[in-house]
């Protein structure tokens, strides 16, 4: 065994966890942006729960949200008479879809209520329904001004995906201590420095998804100049 | 064509309107003018309910509301019906000079976008923006932002304009290219409703005028008699600091 046969089993986990990491991205995206509108158009009852929705997910653990996942879930569909069909990648998808829309929610509600009211007014006195106004004016607006909040959360949310090992979701992180342990505890630095690389180029990759919006959209904003393409210090 | 009756708001315990009665027939051109802090905004802004009266009612034409019992479907028809210029401008700062033109024909209107960006751009000749189509608000002076939201408020060819304070934010040197635009834009016929400050433009264009004074209509009629021999003691005590600053 050395770390060249390492790589690849490895990166056997890789389908996984970044299967993992997309399904919160995707899922926590949706039920950010319907977590958003409850937040700012107040509906009795529901916009409460939404409230204290985006308040557990973002002031408690995330490893405390996975194991509340991992073994909530099981209780919850259990209700419905479904049993045995959670897995804890499953659990993982639900708990961090959770935080990461919860988080998501906080970056979006600032971004609409950030822009201006004045805009409001115009496409309100014009006539647009309020689906029209978030799909033509108020959205592309926040959605400029959320795309630097954006990014963040989705390098947490990469950084967190590496925590659901501990409810024994078999990703990159648990494949490695899998390996460490066969292998009598051999390389272990080489493995962490290895995983760090991985992490690494992932937050990279999302940051550069982010930054090419970014620049898209800089063009309506007050500075016509892209904004400098550097690659440290940003990530 | 368009008539307020008893209109009254207050924001939180403040009351903004003590029941203004505001009428315009067709064909006028009413500049309100009054004291800062007075409303005139607020009222303008009750017309196509940007804000919300507690009770009043308004008639236009064969529509009518009581803004005790506001109904989505009649504040439609009056936002279809009417266009606002704002003092802010409030053009939408993701599109271009063109976009912001072309957009409510589109969305609002159902028009093509071959017919949409026709007219767009005779409304943006006829503001002289024509060579800023392309532009996006950011890189424009305060004037070119004020004549591209009247060429989209033309552009909807509303039956009343509602100006807001149109040349109060800009710097002095551009508020001449504005007005000029205005002008030309009332003595069209559109029946237009204009907040201003600045009297001797309101003079010089208007048919009517109206001076607000502590949420109320506390005066109105023709130019000549509210400027040159103004009966009520606010009024002529209002011209004559608002004079005196001009
Ligand atoms: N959203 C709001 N909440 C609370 N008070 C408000 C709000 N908007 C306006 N006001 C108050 O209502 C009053 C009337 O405002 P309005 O803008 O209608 O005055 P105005 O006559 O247009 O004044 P100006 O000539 O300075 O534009 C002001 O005292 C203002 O402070
Ligand atoms: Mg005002």
């Amino acid at each position: 065994m050395n770390v060249s046969t390492m790589i690849p089993e490895l990166l056997e986990a890789l389908p996984l966890t970044l299967a993992i990491m997309f399904v919160a991205l995707a899922a926590g995206f949706c039920l950010a942006l319907l977590t958003t509108t409850f937040r700012v158009r107040r509906v009795l009852l529901i916009s409460t729960l939404a409230d204290l929705y985006v308040s557990y997910a973002r002031s408690v653990p995330v490893v405390l949200q996975l194991f509340i996942a991992f073994y909530g879930l099981p209780v919850l569909v259990g209700a419905f008479g479904i049993e045995d069909f959670l897995s804890a990648n499953l659990a993982a998808m639900v708990g961090l879809s959770l935080y990461h829309g919860g988080y998501l929610s906080e970056v979006m509600r600032p971004a609409y209520l950030a822009v201006d009211r004045g805009q409001h007014d115009a496409a309100d006195s014009l006539g647009y329904t309020f689906q029209q106004k978030i799909a033509r004016v108020v959205g592309p607006q926040a959605v400029h001004i959320a795309l630097p909040g954006y990014g963040n959360s989705i390098i947490y949310l990469i950084h967190n995906v590496a925590l659901i090992m501990y409810i024994g979701a078999a990703d990159v992180m648990a494949t490695a201590h899998l390996i460490m342990a066969r292998d009598f505890n051999q390389y272990q630095f080489e493995t962490y420095l290895l995983l760090a690389v991985f992490y690494s180029l992932l937050c990279l990759i999302a940051w550069m998804i982010i930054r090419f919006f970014e620049n898209r959209a800089s063009i309506y904003t007050l500075s016509n100049k892209p904004a400098k393409f550097s690659l440290t210090a940003s990530v | 064509m368009l008539e307020l009756k008893n209109l009254k708001l207050s924001y939180g315990t403040s009351q903004i309107l003590n029941g203004v009665n505001f009428s315009v027939k067709r064909g006028d051109v009413v500049s309100i003018i009054g004291p800062s802090g007075t409303g005139k905004t607020t009222l303008l802004k009750c017309i196509n309910y940007l804000v919300k009266p507690t009770s009043g009612t308004i008639d236009f034409d064969q529509i009518r509301m009581d803004y005790a019992r506001p109904d989505k479907a009649t504040i439609q028809a009056i936002r279809l019906r009417t266009a606002m210029v704002f003092q802010q401008f409030n053009v939408f700062k993701n599109m271009t000079v063109l976009q912001n033109v072309m957009d409510p024909l589109v969305v609002v209107q159902r028009k093509s976008q071959d017919e949409a960006r026709e007219i767009a751009l005779m409304e943006l000749d006829r503001v002289g923006l024509s060579a800023k189509k392309d532009q996006y608000p950011a890189q424009l002076s305060g004037g070119q932002l004020q004549r591209t939201g009247i060429a989209r408020a033309l552009a909807v060819r509303p039956d009343v304009m509602l100006f807001d304070e149109p040349t109060s934010s800009l710097d002095p040197e551009l508020v001449g290219e504005v007005l000029k635009v205005i002008k030309d834009v009332t003595s069209s016929g559109i029946t237009s409703i204009l907040v201003t400050h600045e009297m001797q433009f309101a003079k010089n264009i208007s048919n009517r005028i109206v001076f607000m004074d502590a949420g109320v209509v506390a005066a109105e009629g023709s130019p000549s008699e509210m400027f040159d021999a103004p009966a009520n003691p606010r009024l002529a005590q209002f011209l004559s600091t608002e004079l005196e600053t001009q």
